[in-house]
């Protein structure tokens, strides 16, 4: 619990006028899992976005791995090692469920403007993507274009997509928004082992997944970090009580 | 080892129909081939933008024209150049402005790219039209020797027979296809597909989507120019109207909807239809027009997707049904 991998610091974003993020200071250790919490509004979204770089800071630094980071784009933190999943599903629907994944097995391989080999005949790509449809328990649908997998199937693909890469740390933005009980049951399971050994950060509503994933908890309020902690102290604020129900406030 | 035997069998038709070609239908007919070939690899290589990148060019006549254009004018300005050389400078010269423009067709899509297209596609053709020291207007570039394609020790072929000429092109518009075919299958061609799918995606697993989409565009443009240096070679004559002209660019598009969106070969069933269809037209009339723009709305309202499509669920359909009576016999 020393070196962190990602950290922000004084971190400011508004939308022409609208102050989203109002200086946020997070930090994320290396190995945690690291859960991003707060009401509605409370910016943990477009946090996220400005980390993973689809947004530039207005103000601030984004710390990746020593590196400052701020305002590199998606590709280039991809290729440091830092992957992310989306709230709404967002793979590549025509394809099949093992095309999707052999996009990122490929990248992973620095396989990025090869035009002079036939992508089928790459053995190792292929096994690769076998081993991580298995994984992801998806390897009887491989064949199966991505928008006509179940719901849970395609949010299992969606985070399975982000961790294709190998990434040291794997952004998720709400991995089981919209799925049942059972299917949250098993999308956590799925996380816990797609993850172990390395770093995560989640944004989630569902405390329950939150409480039962994360290491460590950071609850955002009003574009500001309002509390870091262990999941039974934050469980136990009072401020973050107030923040959820709405009395009290910053 | 199954599909393999139906590939060869594929090939083996192939080669006896278009080998045969010439000699059962004679030569006008066998112009109208070499008509369908260049047309079919102009489509075709439209199609790798519309249906693999899933970007629409209303301008794919520029990288046409700059290759005919090229060929014209290597051939006019310097005597004796070499038939192959000019072909290859054709497309590289069209590749080339298909580089050229990529800073700004990367970073758009949708309407606005093919809006961004029309355009440079309309100055272009406007910049050749007034540029008539060069270009020779409306007149064109023309009375240019054909160079005969010289195989060192073996033969000298004549191109201005059209049996020879014919050959020719049917061996370099196959070859242009099959090394697009060949570049859908490699994992750029996937990074293009996935593009087209979900571009902020391929963004977020660390490929650049800028600079892969520059090099279909270069692509894409070699091989229009490799059609349009064919046109120039196979007429004659070049013009801003015979290569440059807005309906060389939504011709080959017509032919990608009526043969078969996001499909490969789709655009070449595409191509044979309006080609052949046109030449029948001709007979009678000198509006083809009017008959293939009526197939044209009959396809996009009928058929959506085109015929390769049509084709696919009747299959589909077949075999769901010979699948449900195998089980009311099991049953």
């Amino acid at each position: 619990m020393s070196t962190s991998i990602l950290e922000t610091k004084d971190l400011f974003y508004d939308y022409s006028g609208l102050q989203v993020l109002t200086g946020v200071n997070l930090q994320v250790e290396k190995g945690e899992r690291h859960a991003i919490i707060g009401p509605n509004g409370a910016g943990k979204t477009t946090l996220f976005n400005v980390i993973t770089g689809l947004y530039a800071p207005c103000r601030g630094k984004v710390i990746f791995k020593g590196q400052n980071v701020s305002g590199f784009k998606p590709h280039k933190l991809s290729r440091l090692g830092m992957g992310r999943s989306f709230q709404i599903t967002s793979t590549f629907h025509n394809l099949t469920a093992f095309e999707n994944i052999r996009m990122g097995v490929l990248s992973r391989m620095g396989i990025r403007f090869n035009m002079f080999q036939r992508v089928d005949k790459l053995k190792d790509v292929t096994r690769e993507t076998d081993v991580v449809l298995r994984r992801i328990n998806l390897h009887r649908e491989s064949a199966v274009p991505a928008n006509a997998l179940s719901y849970g199937k395609h949010r299992a693909l969606e985070v399975s997509l982000a961790m294709s890469t190998n990434p040291d740390l794997v952004m998720l933005d709400e991995p089981t928004a919209g799925m049942s009980r059972d299917e949250t049951h098993s999308a956590v399971d799925l996380i816990r082992r797609l993850t172990e050994g390395k770093t995560m950060v989640i944004v989630e509503h569902d405390m329950d997944v939150v409480f039962s994933l994360a290491d460590r908890i950071t609850v955002l309020h009003h574009g500001k970090v309002l509390a870091v902690g262990a999941p039974n102290e934050i469980k136990n604020m009072q401020e973050v009580k107030d923040a959820y129900l709405g009395h009290g406030g910053v | 080892m199954n599909k393999f035997v139906r590939n060869l069998i594929m090939w083996v038709v192939f080669l006896a129909v278009a080998g045969a070609a010439p000699h059962v239908l004679g030569i006008v007919k066998t112009n109208v081939l070499v008509e369908l070939a260049t047309f079919a690899l102009f489509a075709v290589s439209l199609n790798l933008l519309l249906s693999f990148t899933g970007v629409l060019s209303f301008g794919h006549a520029l990288f046409y024209g700059v290759g005919a254009y090229t060929t014209a004018l290597l051939l006019y300005h310097v005597e004796g150049f070499p038939l192959i050389p000019a072909l290859l400078l054709s497309g590289l010269a069209a590749g080339l402005a298909g580089l050229i423009l990529s800073p700004l067709l990367v970073r758009v899509t949708g309407t606005a790219f093919a809006m961004l297209t029309l355009a440079f596609g309309q100055l272009m053709y406007i910049l050749c039209l007034k540029f008539r020291e060069v270009t020779g207007g409306e007149d064109g570039v023309a009375g240019y020797d054909i160079p005969p394609l010289n195989i060192p020790g073996v033969a000298s072929l004549d191109m201005l027979d059209s049996t020879v000429f014919y050959y020719f092109t049917v061996v370099v518009c196959v070859i242009g296809i099959m090394i697009m075919w060949f570049f859908t299958k490699t994992p750029l061609g996937q990074v293009v597909v996935g593009i087209r799918d979900n571009s902020l995606r391929v963004d977020y697993l660390g490929y650049r989507v800028r600079h892969t989409k520059a090099i279909i565009f270069a692509l894409s443009g070699f091989f229009a120019g490799i059609a349009g240096s064919l046109f120039a070679l196979f007429q004659g004559v070049v013009s801003t109207d015979g290569v440059l002209h807005v309906m060389v660019s939504f011709y080959p598009i017509m032919a990608i909807l009526i043969g078969g969106i996001g499909t490969f070969f789709g655009p070449i069933l595409g191509s044979g239809i309006l080609i052949v269809l046109e030449d029948m037209i001709m007979r009678y009339t000198e509006r083809a027009e009017l008959v293939t723009g009526l197939l044209f709305i009959i396809v996009v309202l009928y058929v959506p997707g085109g015929f390769v499509w049509l084709w696919m669920g009747l299959v589909a359909r077949f075999k769901a049904r010979k699948l449900r009576m195998s089980k009311e016999v099991e049953a």
